[in-house]
């Protein structure tokens, strides 16, 4: 790998069943960089949560949303974005209180509501703990 | 003769997956009138949506008195109980 990043995009539908598939790529990645399987396992945990709330709150508001994963030598960083902004902040503390507690505990940085002028819907990073 | 029910859960609980556990689980309560055992050792995956049905289930069988027993947890899994605060509803055993 170079030093600059290397960026994996995937779309998917908003549907329930496409969940999966967005677990198994960050699980391919993650590995793919080095992280330990406990690692991996919470890193698919975390976006699990994210999809699933696109798909729970979004799905009769867009088709489709997008994940960008941004590879670079020492961590792993998730973005979501999707044509209808709408899926912006859609977490909120009173009903989603269990997701919130396992992406801010899991995940080491979690952006859960970006400000309305980036492009981005949320974003969430994991650094790759180097063995010594 | 056991004074619990014995449940099985395999494979991965997420948002597509939730609704069948959720149907089985409650309808297990309903038509129990026995603590019960949940036996996750074949539990591979679980996000928050599948946690949520494990605190209504918890609800559930609290109103008739009954206990739930979670046993074999994998590690992972285990942490999202502790992580949530869900690990104290339940008599978690290894």
């Amino acid at each position: 790998m170079g030093t600059s990043a290397d960026i994996i995009e995937l779309m998917l539908p908003l549907k329930a069943e496409y969940v999966s598939i967005a677990r198994l790529t960050a699980s391919g990645i993650a590995s793919r960089m080095g992280f330990d399987i406990e690692v991996i396992e919470d890193i698919k945990v975390a976006i699990s949560e994210v999809c699933s709330k696109y798909v729970q709150k979004g799905s009769s508001l867009a088709e489709k949303f997008k994940i960008i994963f941004t590879v670079s030598e020492d961590c792993l960083t998730i973005t979501f974005n999707s044509e209808d902004k709408s899926l912006r902040c859609i977490f909120n503390k009173e009903d989603d209180e269990l997701a919130i507690s396992i992406l801010n505990a899991l995940m080491d940085e979690v952006q859960l509501c970006i400000d309305n002028n980036d492009d981005y819907l949320l974003t969430m990073s994991k650094y790759l703990e180097r063995k010594m | 003769m056991t004074n619990y029910v014995k449940v099985v859960i395999s494979g991965e609980v997420d948002i597509y997956t939730s609704t069948k556990l959720k149907e089985k689980l409650y309808d297990i309560i309903d038509k129990n009138d026995k603590d019960l055992k949940i036996d996750c050792s074949q539990l591979k995956y679980i996000d928050s949506t599948g946690l949520g049905i494990f605190a209504g289930a918890f609800k559930k069988a609290k109103e008739f008195d009954r206990k739930i027993y979670l046993t074999g947890l994998k590690s992972n899994i285990k942490k999202l109980f502790v992580i949530t605060g869900l690990d104290k509803l339940f008599i978690i055993e290894e």
